[in-house]
């Protein structure tokens, strides 16, 4: 059976953005995610001067995806929700060595090179 | 003029202390629901992993997939665990077992690998090498 390999792409977005992050990534062929709450920091006196205000509250969207459509997942969140939208969101992906329980993946030893 | 030369300090990594060590490391990332935490929490410490990060998170699967899946509740424990390579498929194997047959108790597990760890007492701690315990 062919192996699948897995990729765990993270968004640290403004809280209240989740469900934008996970339209697009869905959009894109993921299945479901995990939201957990965050607090970010920034610098104080950049903000001052810059007057922007840093929503300190934050979501961190941990989606699977396999490997496959990682690229366009990513794209997908940046574009819905990436730093030049209200969301300001930051987006990266995760190798995966081992994947289990994820819902129709019967195997998932994924590891060739790690 | 006479100009003093200051030689600036190189620092250079000694050979004995670049890191040698065989274990590598893995970061498990299990989500359970939140009923079900501190069960496979156990599970996994039971293997010699001896630190868990329990963060407090919420399913965000369509709602037509959580019936597909059976899974009404959406809260969820996402546990953090570092692991040792070597362990991993142990570990793995055995939350899939439980995975599939304990009631309410589906999950996903992913294992993502760590580059580096500072610090040879913390590395000690996490791959729970006992040669590494600081006398």
């Amino acid at each position: 059976m062919e192996e699948k390999k897995y990729e765990t792409i993270f968004c640290i977005i403004n809280a209240g953005f989740s469900e934008t992050v996970m339209d697009a990534a869905r959009e894109a062929g993921a299945r479901g995610g995990t939201v957990m709450s965050g607090h970010g920091t920034a610098n104080k006196e950049a903000e001052q001067l810059y007057k922007i205000t840093v929503q300190s509250e934050k979501e961190i969207v941990m989606i699977i995806v396999e490997s496959k459509i990682k690229d366009e997942v990513l794209k997908a969140i940046n574009k819905a929700a990436g730093l030049n939208s209200p969301g300001r969101g930051i987006v990266f992906s995760l190798p995966v060595t081992r994947a289990v329980g994820l819902a129709g993946n019967q195997s998932e030893g994924t590891e060739k090179n790690a | 003029m006479n100009q003093i030369k200051v030689k600036k300090p190189i620092f250079r990594q000694k050979k004995s202390e670049k890191s040698t060590s065989p274990i590598k490391l893995e970061l498990l990332i299990t989500v359970v629901e939140k009923k079900k935490a501190d069960f496979y929490a156990d599970l996994i410490q039971s293997y010699n992993a001896n630190m868990q990060l329990k963060v407090l998170a919420r399913g965000a699967a369509g709602s037509e997939i959580l019936e597909y899946l059976g899974l009404a509740a959406t809260d969820k424990i996402v546990l953090l665990s570092p692991v040792r390579k070597d362990k991993r498929d142990e570990i793995m194997d055995a939350l899939e077992e439980k995975f599939k047959t304990i009631k309410n108790g589906k999950g996903i597990s992913v294992a993502i690998p760590l580059s580096s760890v500072i610090g040879k007492q913390v590395f000690g701690f996490l791959a729970d090498d006992e040669r590494l315990i600081k006398e």
